[in-house]
């Protein structure tokens, strides 16, 4: 049994790399803060993030109708980047307001800490319970 | 999976493609305020045209970076100044001055530190966590 076999530990793995990617789109958006055209982006909040999580190992995109087309070669992402428009546009249709974006990146930083600090206690529960009584 | 340090690497990429972008136009904007006096060689011809960076996204590690794509010209009118003694001055007595104003160039100057200074701000703040993690192995 991997460690990632622990729902607490598949979840928070999920959410890390989530959080990661997320860093990911925020610097895409501050890079771009001053494309014209550029719409900002954000990443989608999954429900489950063990379940995001496995759906990374290569899992394809449910067909439900023989019509559908299939999936070209699955997500490149594990996660959906989404439009996410900040609050103003500016004329040359840019809509990356910097501000927001360092909102939302000291936001994902702290997050990942918290996330990171809920996994470390959890490693330390797993080393209690593994060692020898008294030692 | 697309591990979390792959991701961070192409967030600092990211990051650095607009460090780039951003010190070539503060390096446009030097150019248009250098030159902001400059006339033409010869008598009545053109003076120095402001320079215009145009942006444009760019893919680096499958992530959307950005790119100084061109310099544009300016089309904008260039002033004229009576000025009969000045070498470059037309049949006329009117020089042609170029058409920068260097209030533009100083507020275009505040926009490319700001966006500098967050695009550093992001590098760090990647840093950071990436630190975080590699704390992880410390204990």
């Amino acid at each position: 049994m991997g460690i990632d076999d622990i729902p607490l530990f598949s979840n928070l793995r999920g959410r890390l790399g989530w959080l990661a990617e997320r860093q990911r789109v925020v610097a895409q958006n501050v890079a771009n803060a001053d494309t014209p055209g550029y719409a900002a982006r954000d990443l989608a909040r999954p429900a489950d993030f063990s379940e995001s999580l496995s759906r990374a190992r290569g899992v394809e995109m449910a067909r439900t109708s023989a019509t559908h087309l299939p999936s070209p070669s699955g997500p490149p992402s594990r996660f959906i980047a989404e439009a996410s428009p900040d609050s103003e546009t500016t004329p040359d249709g840019n809509s990356v307001v910097v501000e927001e974006q360092m909102l939302r990146m000291a936001e994902s930083r702290m997050e990942y800490d918290a996330a990171i600090g809920f996994y470390q206690k959890s490693l330390n529960m797993l080393r209690l319970a593994s060692r020898k009584p008294g030692g | 999976m697309s591990d979390p340090v792959g991701t961070r690497n192409s967030t600092m990429a990211v990051a650095a493609s607009a460090l780039r972008a951003q010190q070539s136009r503060m390096r446009i904007i030097a150019e248009n305020i250098a030159n902001a006096q400059s006339t033409a060689p010869v008598e009545g011809g053109d003076p120095y045209r402001r320079q215009v960076p145009v942006f444009q996204t760019r893919e680096i590690d499958g992530a959307t970076g950005v790119e100084l794509a061109r310099v544009r010209q300016d089309p904008g009118d260039f002033r004229l100044d009576y000025e009969p003694g000045h070498p470059a001055a037309d049949a006329e007595g009117y020089v042609r001055r170029p058409n920068v104003d260097t209030l533009v160039e100083a507020m275009d100057m505040r926009e490319a530190q700001r966006a500098y200074e967050a695009n550093l701000n992001v590098i760090e703040t990647a840093r950071a966590m990436e630190q975080r993690t590699l704390d992880l192995l410390k204990r």
